[in-house]
């Protein structure tokens, strides 16, 4: 048995590696830009219309807001593994020849704007609307209220569920394999089918990913400690 | 003498409950004017209806002149001349203290970090807070909390400030500091509306007491008058109970 292990890590090595890369790869890419664009979708998503507004923008609110929920709706409500397959063959359909990775790499982040959208949301909600109100009491419009005073807490506050995100994807790019991107799942996979070992390979893979995701829960409660440190002063006042 | 604010037949209703019932008021340079009554007697919203953080459902409100419910008017204008101390302070909690009053001065009014600093330092120091301008706010006393509010509204340097039941949330020890701070912006000829159930301050230092109940003004004077020859029955009533305590 422990002859089947060492064959399968000596002669994979490097694909390991590899595979350890492109996996880590798209959980960060998928992670960041998921944050980005949630930040995005999650605004959208708490557009208020007001009574002021003119006609014109309370429809781009109505269009926003709606858009944002139907895109959440979707993506959290079907599997990334379909999501995958749909499209890196449909862009091929049109023309647009993208490699498995890059298929990836677009599906895990916008699944994960999707989950991200609802924790940035509600942190957003969830802070006292004496926050806001004080904002707009010193005659800051909405968006630099929610620059400068709203977003900044929420982020702060959306910190331990965005790095559980992270770990997550790094565990769920497994399935984009699907679509042969060459993540760690798919080089085990690829061993265990050389070697006829399912049962040694996946053991293998099922404690790389472990090492994966503990030593990145470590590495976020470290970073979470660093960022609570009270009170960020503005780059103004030194 | 023209009304720095003129509040006209002004009515607010929350869902069916009427808050606010056909108001009339103005506010003139130099006031200090403090709103008295029960809780749910409408004083904080018709504050609040000042600075337009809540919308009135029919009336007029003119300040300096002009119809702030006018869809044209400039909001966020209108809030820099108008400073509002909350009863839960609402101190910004991603910033320190000097932070906090220099948000407004540089992102609202344009000015440099270097004057706006130098305001905010001042103002800081009126409301003697001036050794704890690089505290993070979470750290303060709530009295601290609440003087730091004051002095985010002052760098402002508005025309009139807005009062909303500033004590309220306070600790019975740091109710004194917060109005011997109200005090001093008052002696400085500050236009101030008041929210409040502090009786002694408003005796003391308001130039008009507003007693009022379920949404109306029911009686309005100088404090000598309201406080001991109260009109009405119901100012009468409110303030025997509330001297009582």
């Amino acid at each position: 048995m422990m002859d089947n292990f060492k064959i399968i890590i000596k002669e994979y090595f490097t694909q390991i590696l590899i595979g350890i890369g492109n996996t880590l790869l798209l959980a960060l890419v998928g992670t960041v830009v998921g944050f980005f664009l949630a930040l995005i979708f999650a605004n959208l998503r708490i557009l208020k219309i007001e009574k002021r507004d003119q006609l014109i923008v309370k429809i781009l609110k109505k269009i926003g807001s709606t858009f944002s929920k139907i895109y959440v709706t979707v993506f959290r409500g079907t599997p990334m593994i379909v999501q995958a397959v749909i499209f890196y063959y449909s862009f091929h359909q049109f023309g647009l020849i993208w490699t498995p990775m890059q298929a990836g790499l677009f599906t895990v982040s916008l699944n994960t704007t999707a989950y991200l959208t609802e924790v940035i949301r509600g942190a957003i909600q969830s802070l006292d609307k004496g926050q806001m109100e004080a904002a707009r009491s010193l005659g800051l419009s909405k968006t630099k209220a929610m620059i400068y005073i709203i977003i900044p807490q929420a982020v702060k506050n959306s910190m331990a569920p965005i790095g559980n995100e992270f770990i997550i994807n790094i565990k769920d790019t497994a399935v984009l394999s699907i679509i042969q991107v060459f993540d760690l799942f798919s080089v085990m996979k690829s061993a265990a089918g050389t070697y006829y070992l399912y049962v040694e390979s996946m053991l293998i893979a099922a404690a790389i990913y472990l090492i994966l995701t503990l030593s990145t829960s470590m590495l976020l409660r470290y970073l979470e400690q660093k960022i609570g440190v009270p009170s960020k002063p503005l780059p103004s006042s030194n | 003498m023209k009304p720095l604010i003129r509040i006209e037949k002004l009515n607010k209703s929350f869902h069916n409950n009427q808050v606010l019932k056909n108001i009339d008021l103005n506010i003139y340079e130099g006031e200090v004017v403090c709103i008295i009554g029960a809780s749910g007697s409408g004083k904080s919203t018709l504050l609040r209806c000042i600075n337009l953080l809540e919308e009135p459902d029919s009336g007029n409100i003119y300040f300096e002149d002009q119809n702030i419910l006018d869809s044209q008017f400039n909001l966020n204008k209108l809030r820099t001349k108008i400073g509002m101390v909350f009863q839960s302070f609402n101190l910004f909690n991603n910033y320190n203290v000097l932070d906090n009053c220099l948000i407004g001065p540089t992102k609202v009014l344009g000015l440099s970090k270097k004057d706006a600093k130098e305001k905010a330092i001042y103002y800081l120091t009126k409301v003697g807070l001036e050794n704890f301008v690089h505290q993070d706010v979470n750290s303060l006393s709530g009295g601290q909390k609440q003087r730091v509010a004051i002095a985010r509204a002052l760098t402002m340097e508005p025309r009139v400030m807005l009062f909303d039941e500033p004590t309220s949330a306070l600790d019975p020890e740091m109710v004194g500091e917060v109005l011997s701070v109200m005090r001093e912006v008052a002696k400085s000829r500050m236009t101030m509306v008041v929210v409040t159930h502090e009786m002694d301050f408003a005796r003391e230092v308001a130039t008009r007491v507003i007693y009022m109940d379920d949404g109306q003004i029911i009686e309005e004077g100088t404090p000598e008058q309201i406080f001991t020859k109260p009109q009405h029955p119901r100012t009468n009533e409110f303030l025997r109970r509330i001297l009582e305590r």
